[in-house]
Formats: C-alpha cells, sequence, structure tokens
C-alpha cells in the first residue's frame, strides 16, 4: 500500500480573513438575506448586507444567519410537538416563544458590518 | 452480479469549485495517453494575435487574481473565440481574450493558460491514475456555480444561467426529497463544512429542510461510526474563517483560495471513508468540480437533449436566448472505489451534473418520475445493480476487492 505525502499549505498566506469577497460568496450571502427575510423577526440579524466586503465579514453573516435558521426550524418543530399553529406562533414576541421551548440561546455576537 | 455493485451501499459526492479538467489534470496525459489533457498543439490567441500554450505553471494561490469570469456571456467567449454569428463553430479559442478584458494586461490574461504539473497535485493526480478518471464530464451549463451546482441536486437549473436566487419549480424534487420520501425510505444528507461556511443550497433546501444537513465533522463521525446515509453530497469549506479549534482555511479551490488546502480535504475525504473497512468496501466516492471557472480547457462542450426550460437573451446577455442544448466547459470528475481497476479511463461517454440525481435515483430507487429531459437523459456512472449487467459500462468490475489502494498522510 502506497502512502501518499499531502504537503500543507502556508497558513501565514493562505489565510486571509481581509480578502474582498468574490462572487460565490456575494451570491450565498444574497441567498441567505433571502432566507432570512423568511424567519421571523426575532431571528434575524441586524447585518447590513451590501457593507460586507470581506470574507471574514462574509462568514460572520453566513454563521449567524444559518444558526437562526436552524434555530427557527427546532423553535417550529418543538411549537408543533405541543400542537400550536405554526403561523399563529411566528408572530410571537421574541420572550414568549422562547418560554415556549426555542432551547438554544442565541448567539447575538455581531462582528459583521451594521447600518 | 458484479460484486461491486451487489456490495454498494453508499454514494458519495464531492463537489469542489472551479477548475477545468486541463487546468488540474491536463498534466497526466503525458503519463497516460489515455487521458484527454494537454498536448502540444494546443493554443489560445492572446490579444496581439500571438498563440500561447499551455503551461505547467499553475501556482497554488496569488495567481488568478481576479477571479476569472465565467457568467455565461463570459464563458460564451471561451466557447466560441468571440464569433457571435448564427454559424459559428465553438472552438474554445477565446480563454486569454475573456481574461483579458477583465485588467486589459496581456500578460496576465495569459495565466489562464497555465495548468498544474502532475507533483503539486499529489492527491488529485494520485485518484485519477488510481481510480476512474473521465475524460469527458462537463459542467452543465456554460455559466457559474449556482446554477450548476442545481443540476447536482435537481437534474435542471429551472431556467436560470447565473448566480441569482434558484426557486424550485415543483414537478422535479430534488434527490435528498426523493430518497427520504421513497418506499422504503432511503438516507441522504448534504454535509457543508460548517455553520460558517454554510452551504450553497440555501434558498430551497436549507431554509426549508434543515434536517438534511450536517457538517463535515458530522460527516467525519458518520463515517467512523458506520452511520454514513445511502447519499451523502459534500460542500468545502467557502471561506477563511476561525473557529473555536484554529484557522480554517477555504477548501473549495476556488480562485484565489489556496490549491493544497483543498487537496487536503479530498484527502481527508478519502482517508475518512477508507479509514472504516466495512464503509470502504460499500462505498462509492465521486470528486467532481461544479464549474471551470473561466480556466482554459480544450474540448470543445458538445449538445445535449434541451431542457423544458428557455434562458432569456436578456439574462444570457449574449442576445440570444439559451435552451439548454449545450454543455458547459469540462472539469476534473474521478469516481473511486476499491472495486475500481487502477487506471481507468472512462472515454466515450459524456456526463455532466445531471447524471449525479440520475445515478442516484436510478441506484437506489429504479424508475422515478418526474424528472426533468435533462437529468432523464443523462448518462450514469454507476449502473443499477439490476440484470442484466452491461460489463462495458459498469467501473465496479473487479470480481476482487482490491487491496493496494493508495492512503494520504492527513
Amino acid at each position: 500500500m502506497t502512502l501518499i505525502h499531502v504537503p500543507r499549505p502556508d497558513l501565514r498566506s493562505a489565510m486571509d480573513p481581509t480578502r474582498p469577497v468574490n462572487a460565490l460568496l456575494k451570491a450565498q450571502i444574497r441567498h441567505l438575506h433571502d432566507a432570512e427575510n423568511n424567519l421571523p423577526l426575532r431571528h434575524q440579524t441586524d447585518i447590513y448586507i451590501n457593507a460586507i466586503k470581506t470574507e471574514g465579514e462574509a462568514a460572520e453573516y453566513i454563521r449567524q444567519v444559518t444558526t437562526a435558521i436552524h434555530e427557527a426550524h427546532e423553535a417550529a418543530a418543538a411549537l408543533r410537538k405541543r400542537g400550536i399553529a405554526i403561523t399563529a406562533a411566528a408572530e410571537k414576541p421574541a420572550r414568549k416563544t422562547k418560554s415556549a421551548g426555542s432551547g438554544k440561546k442565541k448567539n447575538n455576537k455581531k462582528n459583521g458590518p451594521k447600518t | 452480479m458484479p460484486p461491486g455493485l451487489d456490495n454498494l451501499k453508499h454514494i458519495v459526492v464531492l463537489m469542489m469549485e472551479n477548475r477545468s479538467f486541463d487546468h488540474m489534470l491536463g498534466s497526466l496525459t503525458a503519463v497516460d495517453p489515455r487521458i484527454d489533457g494537454i498536448t502540444a498543439q494546443l493554443s489560445n490567441p492572446d490579444t496581439t494575435g500571438a498563440l500561447v500554450n499551455p503551461q505547467p505553471l499553475a501556482q497554488f494561490q496569488g495567481q488568478l487574481d481576479p477571479d476569472p469570469d465565467h457568467h455565461f456571456l463570459a464563458v460564451d467567449l471561451q466557447i466560441f473565440g468571440g464569433d457571435t454569428s448564427t454559424s459559428r463553430v465553438a472552438n474554445m479559442q477565446g480563454f486569454i481574450k475573456s481574461y483579458f478584458n477583465q485588467q486589459e494586461d496581456v500578460g496576465h490574461s495569459q495565466k489562464i493558460m497555465y495548468y498544474f504539473a502532475q507533483n503539486q497535485l499529489p492527491v488529485l493526480t494520485t485518484l485519477a491514475l488510481e481510480f476512474a478518471v473521465f475524460n469527458r464530464w462537463f459542467a452543465s451549463i456554460p455559466g457559474p456555480t449556482i446554477c450548476n451546482r442545481a443540476f447536482a441536486h435537481y437534474g435542471t437549473s429551472f431556467g436560470q444561467v447565473d448566480m441569482d436566487i434558484l426557486y424550485v419549480n415543483e414537478p422535479f424534487k430534488d434527490i435528498y426529497d426523493r430518497l427520504i420520501n421513497a418506499n422504503p425510505k432511503h438516507t441522504a444528507k448534504l454535509y457543508y463544512y460548517d455553520t460558517t461556511s454554510s452551504t450553497m443550497e440555501v434558498a430551497n433546501l436549507l431554509q426549508n429542510e434543515p434536517q438534511l444537513f450536517g457538517t463535515y465533522d458530522q460527516f467525519l463521525n458518520d463515517c467512523s461510526s458506520g452511520n454514513l446515509p445511502d447519499y451523502s453530497f459534500i460542500e468545502p469549506n467557502y471561506n477563511d474563517h476561525d473557529t473555536d479549534t484554529g484557522e480554517a482555511v477555504a477548501s473549495d479551490q476556488h480562485p484565489d483560495h489556496n490549491i493544497q488546502a483543498g487537496e487536503l480535504f479530498i484527502a481527508s475525504v478519502y482517508n475518512a471513508i477508507k479509514q472504516n473497512a466495512s464503509l470502504w468496501q460499500s462505498t462509492a466516492l465521486l470528486v467532481v468540480y461544479d464549474e471551470h471557472g473561466g480556466i482554459y480547457d480544450h474540448v470543445v462542450p458538445p449538445a445535449c437533449t434541451p431542457d423544458q426550460f428557455t434562458a432569456s437573451a436578456n439574462d444570457t446577455g449574449t442576445g440570444q436566448p439559451f435552451a439548454f442544448d449545450r454543455l458547459g466547459v469540462r472539469v476534473p470528475a474521478i469516481l473511486i472505489s476499491p472495486w475500481i481497476p487502477k487506471g481507468s479511463v472512462v472515454d466515450g461517454r459524456i456526463f455532466d451534473h445531471a447524471s449525479i440525481p440520475a445515478t442516484i435515483t436510478k441506484f437506489f430507487l429504479g424508475d422515478y418520475s418526474p424528472r426533468s429531459p435533462r437529468e432523464t437523459t443523462a448518462d450514469v456512472f454507476i449502473e443499477p445493480n439490476l440484470a442484466p449487467i452491461d460489463p462495458t459500462r459498469n467501473l465496479l468490475s473487479l470480481a476482487a476487492m482490491r487491496t493496494d489502494c493508495p492512503d494520504f498522510d492527513v
């Protein structure tokens, strides 16, 4: 059996969170923003996506919205288990929903650009 | 039945980003002439009219900046060389012209012809030489990422040729939906790298069916614990970011991300499967790139069955509508399994990303409808395990499993 050596990239030059956002990440941000707009207000971020310029900023926005999508679905699933109409639940304020079983505490760390 | 097909329980697809076949695997023609890569006769004119040959001068990072244009209009120029007449013939002569348009720097534009030497890509080239490399796997559309990745999930892009949000047209369900709602049920998962990189399948899948998703760490755990789903689709890390355990360098190989980080990632996926002996003998792994990223390839994309959608002249930017009746530029694709003979070269057959849901559907579900015209007519890379098996098409053809497959020191 042959063992193939795989060279590691030089992290000092390969890693650059200040690199300008490429077209692919811009598209992903737009898609996530669209998804975010469909979330209940309490799960939405306050990040202004047009101000995202670097990969690091993009990464932070992507993390927050992906987490929020999962949390919103977990909250909806918890309500569904209790037999509560999802559409009605979506209109409830955040405080009530949390007590209704949304579970996880939302990480509100926001390093991305804001308005 | 061939034992490779009898044993096959899991299919894994790893889709990387934006590199052409010649750029990544073109060097292998010198090793195995059956592989249709770089030869001395190939060239493209630069904007001075000088012919420029492909050269093995590609660098891991810092060379293809700005990101080469690969939207529909630019790819049209790359494929047709700038001829917009109705009688035009595809000639793959417009790559340097296209890259020149971005910086108007003749010297820089020639770098679009550079390719990697074999020893620069020990993972990808080893896999290509050890297992089955496809001479004719094309992007589904002569355009960018999102619409091409859609073909891997849905067998169509629903008429889209760009990066806009794609909304599913109901008749055609994604491959995950088909599998998990089948009777009997199958299992499927789309593994994105981590929450900070996330998935490119946002608009339709992530916001509607988050239970289908897992992270790359979960993939590694599922491999070691023997809980890999029937079908897995893996996305690389699309951005540089910090994690709880350190720095995560983008591994998608999208220009200008580091190529070696992608090599490590591919090796990591391979090792995760191979290190579980039971999984290794029952899994086929496809490594494929979503599109060519504007980088030179010499093979003319063939015509194909039109989809039932048409992109408008406004959407294509060429002044002409597009009926999805031509494939995109050729990309690297390698099928890996210990049941595949060493040095297999798949030639004389045409594949594109619609071949992914076509293969998964036929293998796990058999007949299924409705599917898009493009998917219905796409070739499959794994034969359905139903008699009679055509031995000339079955790639997992060995009577006994190989024990000499390579390992990577990741």
